[in-house]
């Protein structure tokens, strides 16, 4: 019954983007109300499609054609509907926080329009059914947190963030672009050369006839497809070396900060590997003759970057950066996740990643809101002038220490009591061991554990930085209204408990591909017995990070001022960032793009062709012609009469000439 | 028989006289609500041809009037232009004593092009035809105290019988030949006397229908009218020649022309490609270096009748469907836009009560400021008609250039690329006008106050407006039915 409506999950957040934009202003809290109830609306219905297909294990499917065998469609499988239900409800309990947060802002209507129109395409990427309505939502979503970020444009900084953002995932879409097309042209040629055909009803850009069209597709093609959609994520999901961008993001509120670019649009990045998985699970897994292989590349990618931005992580004195990095760093582990995880154990990788993505989600925007709530409170971002909020701020300091050992990934092995963090995270850094086992590769284990006990030191210092010791500077803090408290303990229940859900989790997402394809897949071998050193390893590299953190900036048993000076150039190289910015922008962004080659493309374009080719000859001769034959039209009706007969006579002439004829 | 199918035309007839003698006997105060009921009748009209199926077929009157896919997508396009004309003329002709008689026979032009697209029969096709043309011959001067108005009708009357002329000239030639009036039957007579079918009286006589046809379509170089008449005629008026009565002349060329083509098998592809291309060129060339949006619009008409015309090129299934769908988004785009254009000359004359040039490029500067709605909506209407995603001229164009390309590829003939690639170049070149009105309106400062925009002009510009990109965005039903009218004509 409310898979009939499937539709409207993504209609009823447009609907309220219209509304909001042209009448938000006459409306209470600038419209707020109207997206709060839309995305309810939608998450009504994806958990009650939710509620429908799990127990007879069945999905949606509903498809429109749309123009030259392209189609329009809806498809809900367990991969998306537990994707739907999180990102509906998240954004839910973001714009009731939002109400709160942006209560002084002037400019609410065009936040909730911009925020319910981001809900409505991150959606619409969720529940695609093909890869192009899948692409043209993922480009939406990408304009709308080029808006969002820019949110507050008469801030340079922010507008200088949006430009930033918008370029940088640019160049991931245009290699998720190229890989569409790259796709398009192997569908083609298997369809005309080697027999394939698209079933009627279905249509050439489905994921199903995706699928089902792999085992023809050339494996080196299908290598370059899949890393062409790799490339994509990259970009989306601020993975090395595109991952310049989210830090920058921040800049945008805090609210736009939780729901864009930490628990949603982010993670699509992660879910288009996600939703293309049979495909990167069909690529060789051998490197000959110069092809790599994908699934190696996606845990190394994804692995170094979990490391490398819990480095830059550790320095950061910005709230909001730090829990920046932190975003890039889990979502490096979702990669890793499908990386080492896929290779181990194909498919259920994906279970395994979406696992960690949805408690990172749940967790994650609750740090951000926290955040929010103590830059609400005492009105800036550094944490060096925070300090001693937690007798002020209870119900955030809880809330947020409980997202913080949720990220953490603290709890108890063996018994398997913790939380969200705990289960999520520690089966990635089991199974990248396994991979190490399989593969004789233990690099990305490296990567993962390295990246855990950064982690958890971070976290705790922000925590202990923020919450603990004395006021660092003369502020009136105070808790934040109960609109934005109750959507933190909220939150705060799922990244306590929502970890209990994981072996459920993983069953259901493990059916994912067969319901799709109709195949069963190949029984994997059972698990490894791993050694109880390797099961506590994360914990115990989690409990260590927190000691350290406790030691240092509550207890204050270290002095940093030795380290954190700008005589030591490791900090120096972290808190610029490993000079990505320098390189980024100023060498690549401006003077070798800008300067070299947008000046002399412009010079091109400018002087030769707009000047010699266009103004010279091509224009000067069509408005003389324009001129010319403008004087034949006279004004006299006798000419035209005479024009009309002599052409007459022309054509009857003309075929005359041609055909001879009797 | 059953007459049903032919509901429309019958109630319109009748609705048409029904205004007449309401006008009569009505007091001229209350003749504003005539545009209400005409209105109402268009409206009905248009729910019943959607409602009883658009892929009935069934022959009437001695198989002189058909109803087939073909007739009621044209029928569609006539009825939906005659609306929004008529919504919009409920405030241009506001307060005017003459109103009953301009209703009822823009009632009766509808009706004329009707019977044309349902024609399936030389003497009912010229019939059509003939009560269209009077009807708007009259429209087309309806303003009797303006000079540029009745220059505009007369111009019209006289080319336009020069052309009745030549058509029927034409049919004359053809019923000499075949014997028959019928046109199923002329075809039938091809096919079978194929020495008959190439002779060269045959060729003449097809060269005559087609400059019959071609007035209507204006096409190079029986376009001479259209200019002066588009420009003087009231712009409503404007608006149903441009967006009406020009699709006239393409079912009619579908039904004949195409179907005596493909029987007599001479090959015309390469004289109906110099014609589409001299047409397109022309008409964007000119359009460049006029400073009267009517003009402009007039000339662009002209280059949207050389696209269309690219149908005939390739025959194909493919590229008539191009050019039904082009046919289509052109009355939605041509019809908008010279709506807006009346609503900015509205706006010019309640400045300035004897303003002339109303529509003079300077008019429209700072628009976006002073009537966003038409201004955006008239954004929309260029961009559309040059032919960007996402819109019916999008559509239209992307189907036809498309087939062309398949047909060149299938006849290995480079001509028919460059063909293809010079119409490519026409839209790009197109742009170039099209973007200068919108720096116009939005770039450039307002020259007056924000004015308050007519409800009915809004309505009729609104509903183009949602027509133009509601094809754009979910083409496929509208290509499909494009498709099942192109397969009429069986090629």
């Amino acid at each position: 019954m409310f898979s009939d409506y499937a539709a409207f999950i993504v209609l009823l957040p447009v609907i309220a983007f219209v509304l909001t934009l042209f009448l938000g202003k006459k409306l209470y809290s600038g419209g707020a109300l109207l997206p709060i109830a839309a995305i309810a609306g939608s998450f009504i219905i994806s958990f009650g499609i939710f509620l429908e297909i799990y127990p007879k294990d069945g999905i949606v499917q509903q498809s429109w054609p749309w123009f030259a065998g392209m189609n329009i469609g809806i498809l809900i499988d367990p991969l998306a509907v537990v994707m739907l239900m999180m990102v509906s409800f998240v954004s839910l309990l973001i714009h009731i926080y939002a109400v709160g947060y942006m209560a002084h802002d002037p400019a609410k209507p065009r936040y909730f329009a911009e925020t319910s129109l981001f809900t409505a395409a991150m959606l619409s990427v969720v529940l695609s059914d093909n890869i192009l309505q899948f692409f043209i939502s993922w480009e939406l979503v990408g304009l709308c947190s080029f808006l969002l970020i820019g949110f507050w444009y008469h801030k340079p900084s922010a507008a200088a963030a949006a430009k930033k953002a918008f370029l940088v995932t640019r160049v991931g879409d245009v290699l998720f672009l190229a890989g569409i097309v790259l796709l398009y042209v192997n569908m083609s040629e298997i369809i005309a050369g080697r027999g394939f055909t698209v079933p009627a009803g279905n249509f050439i850009l489905q994921f199903k006839t995706m699928f089902a069209a792999i085992p023809l597709i050339n494996p080196t093609q299908l290598t370059y497809i899949t890393l062409l959609f790799f490339g994509g994520a990259i970009g989306k999901s601020g993975q090395f070396p595109l991952h310049g961008w989210l830090p920058d993001a921040m800049e945008g509120p805090t609210t736009v900060s939780a729901l864009i670019h930490a628990a949603t649009m982010v993670t699509a990045g992660v879910y288009l590997v996600a939703r293309t998985f049979p495909m990167f699970a069909a690529t060789p897994s051998t490197i000959s003759a110069g092809v790599p292989d994908s699934l190696l590349i996606v845990a190394y990618v994804g692995g170094f970057t979990a490391l490398f931005a819990a480095t830059m992580g550790l320095v950061m004195n910005d709230i909001k950066r730090v829990l920046a990095y932190s975003t890039v760093s889990q979502l490096g582990y979702m990669m890793l996740a499908l990386g080492t995880a896929g290779a181990v154990v194909g498919a259920q990788a994906v279970g395994i990643s979406m696992f960690h993505l949805i408690s990172h989600a749940f967790f994650k925007a609750l740090l951000f809101l926290c955040a929010g709530s103590v830059i609400h409170a005492v009105g800036t971002n550094d944490i060096r002038e925070m300090g001693g909020l937690f007798s002020k701020m209870k119900i955030t300091g809880t809330t947020m220490l409980i997202a913080a050992l949720a990220l953490a990934g603290i709890g108890i092995p063996f018994i398997n009591i913790g939380t969200a963090g705990f289960f999520s995270k520690d089966m990635i850094i089991e199974k990248a061991f396994e991979y190490g086992q399989l593969k004789g590769d233990f690099i990305p284990y490296a990567f993962a554990i390295i990246a855990a006990l950064l982690t958890s030191i971070y976290i705790f210092r922000l925590w202990f930085m923020t919450f603990t010791g004395t006021p660092r500077s003369e502020r009136h803090s105070h808790e934040s209204p109960g609109v934005m408290t109750r959507p933190l303990m909220i939150l705060a229940l799922f990244a306590l408990f929502f970890g209990f859900a994981h072996l459920g989790f993983y069953d259901y997402l493990n059916k994912n591909f067969e319901l799709l394809t109709g195949e069963k897949a190949a029984p994997e071998s059972g698990g490894v017995q791993m050694s109880p050193i390797v099961v506590l390893l994360p914990v115990l590299v989690g409990v260590l990070g927190f000691l350290i953190s406790y030691a240092i900036y509550h207890k204050k048993m270290l002095d940093m001022s030795k380290l954190v000076s700008s005589q030591n150039p490791l900090y120096k190289l972290l808190l610029n960032r490993y000079y990505e910015p320098k390189i980024g922008a100023d060498i690549i962004g401006v003077k070798l793009t800008h300067d070299v080659v947008a000046q002399s493309g412009e010079f091109v374009d400018r002087k030769i062709i707009d000047r010699l080719v266009i103004d010279n000859i091509i224009s000067n001769t069509l408005f003389k012609l324009g001129e010319f034959i403008r004087k034949l039209q006279t004004g006299v009706v006798q000419n035209y009469a005479s024009i009309t007969l002599l052409g007459l006579g022309l054509l009857i002439l003309l075929l005359r000439i041609k055909f001879g004829g009797t | 028989m059953n007459y049903n199918l032919l509901a429309p035309e019958i109630l319109l007839t009748l609705l048409a006289l029904v205004v007449i003698i309401l006008g009569l006997l009505m007091k001229e105060t209350s003749k504003n609500m005539l545009g209400y009921v005409s209105a109402a009748g268009l409206l009905a009209s248009i729910v019943y041809i959607l409602g009883n199926g658009m892929n009935e077929a069934a022959s009437f009157f001695y198989n002189s009037l058909t109803v087939d896919p073909l007739s009621q997508v044209f029928k569609l396009i006539f009825l939906i232009v005659s609306l929004i004309v008529v919504i919009a003329s409920i405030e241009y002709f506001r307060d005017n004593r003459n109103q009953d008689e301009y209703y009822a026979l823009l009632l009766l032009a509808t009706v004329g092009m009707m019977v044309v697209a349902s024609a399936n029969d030389l003497v009912a096709l010229f019939v059509g035809f003939e009560l269209a043309s009077m009807s708007t011959y009259v429209l087309a001067g309806f303003e009797k105290k303006n000079p540029s108005s009745l220059e505009a009708a007369l111009k019209y009357f006289i080319i336009g019988s020069l052309s009745s002329a030549l058509m029927l000239f034409g049919m004359s030639l053809v019923y000499g030949i075949t014997g028959s009036t019928n046109i199923p039957a002329i075809i039938e007579f091809f096919k079978s006397n194929p020495m008959v079918a190439t002779s060269s009286l045959d060729i003449v006589a097809m060269i005559f229908l087609v400059a019959g046809f071609g007035f209507k379509m204006a096409l190079v170089p029986f376009h001479m009218w259209a200019p002066d008449t588009y420009e003087g005629s009231p712009s409503v008026v404007s608006s149903l020649l441009a967006a009406g009565s020009k699709k006239m002349g393409f079912v009619a060329a579908f039904r004949v022309l195409v179907l005596a083509l493909v029987a007599i098998r001479i090959d015309l592809q390469m004289t109906f490609a110099i014609l589409a291309i001299i047409t397109m060129t022309y008409g964007n060339v000119v359009a460049i270096s006029q400073r009267s949006i009517k003009r402009m619009l007039a000339y662009s008409s002209i280059a949207q009748a050389g696209y269309i015309s690219l149908a005939f090129v390739v025959t194909t299934q493919m590229s008539i469907a191009g050019g039904i769908l082009l046919a289509l988004g052109h009355a939605l785009m041509k019809g908008g836009a010279f709506l807006a254009v009346a609503l900015v000359g509205y706006m010019v004359l309640s400045d300035n009560k004897n303003a002339k040039n109303t529509d003079d490029l300077g008019n429209f500067a700072g628009l976006g400021k002073r009537a966003p709605i038409t201004a955006f909506s008239l954004f929309v209407f260029f961009l559309a008609l040059a032919g960007i995603p996402p819109s019916a001229g999008f559509v239209g164009k992307f189907v036809l250039f498309y087939s062309i390309t398949v047909a060149a590829i299938n006849q290995a003939s480079s001509w028919l690329l460059i063909v293809v690639i010079i119409a490519i170049l026409n839209s790009a070149l197109s742009i170039y006008y099209y973007a200068r009105v919108i720096k116009y309106m939005y770039v450039l400062p307002p020259n007056g106050e924000k004015i308050k925009e007519p409800v009915p002009y809004v309505v009729a510009i609104l509903l183009a407006v949602i027509g133009t990109i509601g094809i754009g965005l979910y083409p496929e039903p509208f290509i499909q039915m494009a498709i099942n009218a192109a397969k009429v004509l069986g090629v």
